[in-house]
């Protein structure tokens, strides 16, 4: 009997296992048109900075090389490790000179036109939804292992 | 061809014969069905009774499931994880083996929304004892579509478009290069004294409105504020004059150098609107220059 109730909650489980795994897809594929949709849209935004502002006025001249100051970084990819798969977020620092942490956007002129703030924003959007998919994509990831495992030791009982 | 963005990011199921004859031997015991069900069935040649009620598909709505992950790690204690090689020849080989069994039908697809009262459904047949089968045992014999990208072919105007502008640009570039090797070419499209004075003309207006500026700025320093303050000594007039020529100039130096800096510019690149660039010599043409 109790190999029954086991065969029944096993079953059940991987019945939302399956749901779930539509449910991660969906999300996944929304996702990515999301990242495609902000990209797209921040690099129309930087094109129409170059058209307005010339050729000159955006370019990778102004970037920092390597014998440049060098600065803390603005961004960064922390990993949350409170569930099974690995969770990661996007952990943004406040702009303080002082203390290192430059604004990029400064490189390339003091007033930056609006369309480069808007390009900025969108650019930054687009990597925290990519931060979102590829927690979407690890948890995925483990829900298609879980059901491969739960699929043998269903086959095995 | 180009891939264009997905429009429909809905995972899409087609049901199976299996599916399909189940449901509709176990059909007198549904009270509703989802449309998309009730549209597969038909559409394969089933009936279906009067007295199912078919739902819209905004009368369905789901949650996600949630997993009990404890649960899952206990059944799956003893189940070693296998390299991913394995794992694919197996999928690989349950799939032919599906194709052999079981071939799907044509027409309609299921949305996760069915799939979801389907799940509910079967809850409901397993508890009342009427059947002995669960979800996933039907869906492995079901084709599951992934949304996609199309696929679009570009545009032949707008092909011929950037071919042109292409051409063009290699072209002029062609052109600047060996603009100093070729004498014959060296004023190709400067070569009229009209367009030089023109241009010179520019430039001079530039450095005109700079020096103009400069003047009325030390004329504000040298008179304007000895009117309006009173007598002053003639010294510190034109301290005063020169102190306000020096912050004029300064902020036109930077305009000017900008200027000039675009006449440049514009001096290097030939003119765009030119379908043929001038024959000079009358025996030499250009080549058109294209990777």
């Amino acid at each position: 009997m109790s190999t029954e109730t086991d065969r029944i909650a096993a079953g059940q489980l991987l019945d939302s296992l399956y749901l779930d795994m539509f449910h991660l897809i969906e999300a996944h594929t929304q996702s990515r048109i999301d990242i495609e949709r902000t990209n797209s849209s921040g690099a129309i935004l930087l094109a129409r900075t170059k058209f307005q502002q010339g050729g000159q006025a955006i370019s990778t001249a102004q970037i920092p090389t390597e014998n440049s100051a060098e600065f803390n970084a603005l961004c960064r990819v922390v990993s949350v490790a409170e569930k099974k798969w690995a969770e990661i977020s996007v952990e943004r620092h406040a702009v303080d000179k002082e203390k290192g942490y430059m604004e990029p956007l400064h490189w390339f002129s003091v007033l930056p036109p609006l369309s480069l703030r808007n390009a900025m924003d969108k650019f930054k959007k687009c990597i925290e939804i990519v931060a979102e998919s590829t927690n979407v994509q690890r948890e995925l990831s483990a829900v298609l292992s879980g059901i491969d495992r739960l699929r043998r030791s269903v086959a095995l009982q | 061809m180009l891939k264009s963005t997905i429009v429909d990011t809905r995972v899409r199921l087609r049901p199976s014969k299996k599916l399909l004859a189940l449901l509709d031997a176990q059909k007198e015991h549904f009270e509703e069905m989802p449309a998309n069900v009730a549209k597969a069935l038909k559409d394969n040649g089933y009936s279906l009774p009067t007295s199912i009620k078919v739902l819209k598909e905004n009368e369905l709505v789901y949650k996600r499931p949630t997993i009990d992950t404890k649960l899952l790690t206990k059944l799956t204690a003893d189940i070693p994880e296998v390299p991913l090689k394995s794992q694919v020849e197996d999928v690989a080989n349950g799939e032919e083996a599906d194709d052999q069994q079981e071939q799907t039908v044509k027409g309609n697809f299921l949305y996760l929304n069915d799939i979801h009262w389907l799940r509910d459904t079967l809850d409901k047949l397993r508890q009342q004892k009427k059947i002995n089968i669960f979800l996933y045992e039907l869906l492995e014999n079901c084709e599951l579509i992934l949304p996609e990208n199309e696929f679009k072919p570009r545009n032949p105007e707008l092909e011929a478009r950037c071919q042109r502008l292409r051409d063009e640009q290699h072209n002029r570039e062609y052109h600047k290069m060996t603009k100093n090797v070729d004498a014959t070419l060296k004023n190709v499209p400067e070569d009229t004294i009209a367009y030089q004075l023109k241009s010179l003309n520019k430039q001079i207006i530039a450095v005109a409105q700079f020096i103009f500026s400069v003047a009325a700025g030390f004329t504000f320093g040298f008179f304007g504020v000895n009117l309006m303050v009173g007598p002053l000594p003639f010294g510190f007039r034109i301290l005063l004059g020169v102190i306000v020529a020096l912050i004029i100039a300064l902020a036109e130096m930077y305009f000017l150098a900008k200027k000039l800096h675009e006449y440049d510019e514009v001096l290097d690149a030939p003119k765009r609107k030119k379908p043929e660039p001038p024959n000079v010599s009358g025996v030499q043409n250009i080549k058109p220059h294209v990777d």
